[in-house]
């Protein structure tokens, strides 16, 4: 199947420190790409890499197809790749609609900025539509700094979806989250598949084995395993990596 | 079930209509009075929170601080004193003013936002400062001495023809003028557009990753506090016949920001109490003794001390919780919510 996102060979060095190192990946579409790696493997900087934050010094970024390498966060958001933070990254003073529907109101044209907020419209549906879908319903008039760590972190990935993206990068999303929260979310994550191809950055591994079609493993910013969760698991790379023997 | 956003901008337009209220019920009184003075300084206070107001759209809302916003200001009155003593034309010099600052404001926004913060402060504070020199050193403007001999206007307004020699006249007029800046600024921030810009000042790094440019709403938001200036400006020599370069220097501006912080900042109607307390203050402050400066920097002081939201900060959690109660007895909506009350 053609790859909705690929990198090939993509670099970044802060000083003398490889944080990227040559990383190649493909994630495929309805699919879920972890990436998985000790702290400090690079994980984030190659998301920064990714989305537009931070500009690689060498390599390419593709998302369907086209290269978009060069795009900054705005426009990579406008042709089709959010993603969410790992640290929680919402406007906290503002409701819990307030900050979907100036997540939504994307959906809108330009024309439209200078038209009254409606009440109908792609992106009130699309907010009424997230709202339901992430049982919100209760707390959508809370300002979102009085919401629980969980529901943060939930609101962050509804957020990431109002601009119905192609693909969608969760950093960390079941980050802080309790049990019961983290498994909601692993459920809710699969549920998000039949829209967006998603690529994950998980620490939980019971989660990494479970959700994922396809495990990347970083280390010191090089690749050193790419396959399946069970050939992941098996490949005596990533153990070394993770129990540092070798 | 509005959002909270809404709410509050419905809570200023309840003061805006209060503080409106009490203005002609004074302008009445004084009408009846036949009294000149008061009517004047009240014209004088609104003009002046229309800069007060634009210093609002930077601050409470792009979360800039302009300490220059009297520039704009000061070129509106400049350009409408130079046309009206050519051509004594209400609509010419509101248009040209207009105009003017709208130019102005671009070139100062392609400057002034490509910084933030402390250097956003600093750089409108130059730009104002060096604007005001070479106006204070140029003899076409008048140098020192400002414009002189602004001619009384006869200002035709379809049906009726206002005289800006008319105190009661001209107050309503520039009320008009004030009603239809924060009418036209309060819908700007209401909108999508709106709820970016307020968006940028509470999370600046996450808009982007929602898909918006950052720099085109801070401009468009920049050049719209300009033109309000200008436009306000604009109506102060019909009121006073002459223009000086004190308007653009650092006085001007500072006490605007004063105005904003007095009266409450993100209010938008902040502004305009903020001007008529200031202006009346110092007004009676200064008929007792010269040293009227001393009382208003007590006053200040003592504002930020005690009410950090202005005097609009103290009645306004109030009236926003009275609204939300009203809009949620009266919900027919098909809104599900659970009674929250904040």
């Amino acid at each position: 199947m053609k790859p909705i996102l690929q990198t090939s060979d993509l670099s970044i060095a802060f000083g003398g420190l490889k944080a990227v190192d040559s990383i190649s990946l493909s994630a495929v579409p309805h699919e879920i790409t972890t990436l998985i790696g000790p702290n400090g493997a690079g994980k984030t900087t190659l998301f920064n890499l990714i989305s537009g934050a931070l500009k690689p010094n060498s390599g390419k970024v593709y998302l369907d197809g086209k290269d978009v390498t060069r795009f900054g966060p705005a426009q990579l958001q406008q042709v089709g790749l959010a993603r969410s933070f790992q640290i929680t990254n919402l406007f906290f003073e503002m409701t819990v609609r307030e900050n979907l529907r100036l997540a939504a109101q994307i959906l809108e044209p330009v024309s439209h900025a200078f038209r009254p907020l409606r009440r109908t419209g792609r992106a009130a549906q699309k907010v009424d539509e997230l709202i339901e879908r992430f049982e919100l319903q209760g707390k959508m008039h809370e300002q979102v700094g009085y919401l629980s760590h969980g529901e943060q972190r939930r609101l962050e990935i509804a957020m990431c979806l109002a601009c119905e993206p192609k693909v969608l990068m969760l950093d960390e999303p079941t980050q802080g989250m309790s049990h019961a929260d983290t498994d909601e979310t692993e459920e809710l994550i699969r549920s998000l598949t039949d829209t967006v191809s998603i690529l994950l950055i998980e620490h939980d591994i019971g989660i990494v084995m479970s959700v994922s079609d396809h495990v990347i493993v970083m280390h010191q910013g090089q690749k050193i395993a790419d396959g399946s969760p069970a050939e992941v698991r098996a490949n005596p790379a990533v153990q070394a990596a993770y129990f540092g023997h070798g | 079930m509005h959002d909270r956003l809404d709410i509050s901008m419905r809570a200023n337009h309840v003061l805006f209509a209060v503080l409106m209220g009490v203005g002609l019920i004074c302008v009445a009184l004084a009408v009846a009075m036949d009294d000149m003075f008061y009517l004047r300084l009240g014209t004088e206070a609104l003009i002046l929170g229309g800069l007060a107001l634009s210093v609002d759209i930077l601050l409470g809302f792009g979360g800039l601080l302009s300490l220059g916003q009297a520039l704009y200001f000061g070129i509106g009155a400049y350009v409408s004193a130079l046309v009206l003593r050519e051509v004594p034309s209400f609509w010419l010099a509101m248009g040209t003013a207009t105009t003017a600052s709208l130019i102005a404001g671009i070139l100062g926004g392609l400057i002034a936002n490509r910084v933030r913060g402390v250097y956003f402060a600093l750089i409108t504070f130059g730009m104002a400062q060096v604007v005001a020199k070479v106006v204070y050193n140029t003899r076409e403007l008048g140098a020192s001495d400002g414009l002189i001999g602004v001619p009384v206007l006869e200002i035709p307004l379809g049906i009726v023809t206002v005289s800006a020699g008319n105190p009661a006249g001209f107050f309503m007029l520039t009320l008009a003028v004030v009603i239809a800046l924060y009418a036209a600024v309060a819908y700007m921030f209401t909108t999508p557009f709106g709820r970016v810009v307020i968006a940028l000042k509470a999370n600046e790094k996450r808009v982007p990753f929602l898909g918006y440019n950052t720099w085109a709403p801070r401009m468009v938001c920049y050049v719209v506090a300009a033109v309000v200036a200008g436009i306000a400006g604009a109506l102060y020599p019909m009121l006073r016949g002459f223009v000086s370069p004190e308007l653009m220097f650092f006085a001007s501006s500072g006490n605007a920001v004063i105005m904003v912080v007095l009266g409450g900042v993100g209010t938008l109607i902040g502004a305009l109490y903020g001007a008529v307390l200031l202006t009346f203050l110092k007004s009676i402050v200064g008929s007792y003794t010269e040293h009227h400066l001393i009382a208003i920097g007590v006053v200040f002081i003592g504002a930020i001390l005690f009410m950090p939201k202005g005097v609009v900060g103290v009645v306004k959690p109030w009236l926003e919780r009275r609204l939300t109660q009203s809009e949620t007895s009266s919900a027919s909506s098909g809104d599900r919510t659970s009674g929250e009350n904040s």
